[in-house]
């Protein structure tokens, strides 16, 4: 037994801390009991310490052998390329099934035109399209005057009505005794 | 051009993809104190060098098994540890104890009353592990011969923590019974 704050063997195995070693070594200094048993524990170290390592009597080698060796795919699949090949596989698969599941497209030799050809149907279509537009242009051009002639028509008639009505007015007036000149009717001079 | 030190974690790297030379290096790297360890627990040379070379070729072959090339040295303790108890089991188990205890018996020499030179010492420290169990030599081979921590020596031991230093600690106190008188008389 001893009165050390750690285990004297932790200390001589090296198996503390610093500042437990530190502790340790503080207080072997003031106990003779602790500092005997740690002297012990290194003359025990040095004898063992008196055993040396022999050398080995033959070298150990390794040769290469095919048995030991791992298979191509063994090594592919341990390569770090293996995820690019697995993403060029899955792409081709891709590229593959759209291939077979999908009609290619067909061009027909009617489809293709000269420049010519197109510069002339271009201009046809443009024609056409100017020619809509501008019969579109002259029919709301001619609706709008004869509107514009009704408007203008029923309001010479609504002014002809009027006029006529005021004179009709007046001679009953005249008729009755009474001058009123038309427009004083209400409040005017007499 | 920069020079850097080919660490094992580089060569256990290249040998684990099939690179037998990186793996010759890291054997010649290992194989003195991986040889040493099992001649300590086995009292044997020709068997240490036998599980030597089964225990190289048991690491080449499960390298890629390896998660951490940190842990490298306790993961290849640890299968030279099953190979030998592998080996003893194979013989009967008593006989391999009782070997060992009879080879204790003739190693040890008397020592007393007089100083004691530097083989004579070797001799004691050999006849003194010899005497301690298996367990209990094996636990002061990793950790006095092999440096390994409490937790490594776990690992490779595949026991507790606390039955690695109650080993070590009962091995401990026989062995400086033994040699700590003998030890003082050398250096003095």
């Amino acid at each position: 037994m001893n009165c050390s704050p750690f285990d004297l063997k932790d200390y001589f195995l090296k198996e503390l801390t610093d500042p437990q070693q530190r502790q340790v070594e503080a207080h072997v200094l003031t106990c003779s009991a602790c500092r005997e048993e740690l002297d012990r524990l290194r003359l025990t170290g040095v004898a063992l310490c008196s055993l040396r390592d022999e050398e080995i009597p033959q070298r150990i080698g390794f040769v290469s052998d095919p048995v030991f060796e791992r298979s191509w795919w063994a090594a592919f699949w341990a390569s770090p390329a293996r995820l690019g090949f697995a993403s060029a596989a899955m792409l081709s698969v891709a590229i593959l099934v759209l291939g077979l599941t999908h009609a290619p497209a067909v061009f027909s030799s009617r489809t293709f035109y000269s420049r010519v050809e197109v510069d002339r149907r271009i201009q046809a279509a443009v024609s056409a399209a100017e020619s809509r537009q501008e019969q579109k242009t002259t029919q709301l051009v001619h609706e709008l005057v004869e509107r514009a002639d009704r408007e203008h028509n029923s309001r010479l008639i609504a002014e002809n009505q009027a006029e006529r009505l005021q004179e009709q007015n007046y001679q009953l007036k005249l008729g009755d005794g009474a001058y009123v000149t038309p427009g004083a009717e209400q409040g005017g001079p007499r | 051009m920069i020079f850097r030190a080919v660490e094992d974690a580089d060569l256990i790297q290249q040998a684990a993809r099939g690179n037998v030379e990186s793996f010759n290096l890291l054997v010649s790297r290992w194989e003195k104190r991986v040889y040493n360890y099992l001649l300590r627990i086995t009292g044997n040379r020709e068997d240490a060098l036998d599980l030597a070379q089964d225990v190289f070729l048991k690491a080449y072959q499960n390298l890629r098994k390896l998660d951490d090339a940190g842990r490298f040295a306790p993961w290849l303790y640890r299968i030279a540890h099953n190979e030998a108890y592998s080996l003893f089991r194979k013989r009967k188990p008593e006989t391999a104890v009782d070997n060992l205890e009879a080879e204790a018996g003739s190693a040890g020499i008397a020592v007393g009353g007089r100083s004691v030179f530097p083989i004579e010492l070797s001799l004691a420290v050999a006849g003194a592990l010899d005497r301690l169990t298996p367990d209990q030599r094996e636990a002061v081979v990793l950790k006095i011969y092999q440096g390994f921590k409490f937790e490594e020596m776990s690992e490779i031991l595949e026991c507790p923590v606390s039955t690695v230093k109650s080993r070590l600690y009962t091995a401990l106190d026989l062995l400086k019974a033994d040699l700590a008188p003998i030890s003082a008389r050398g250096v003095s």
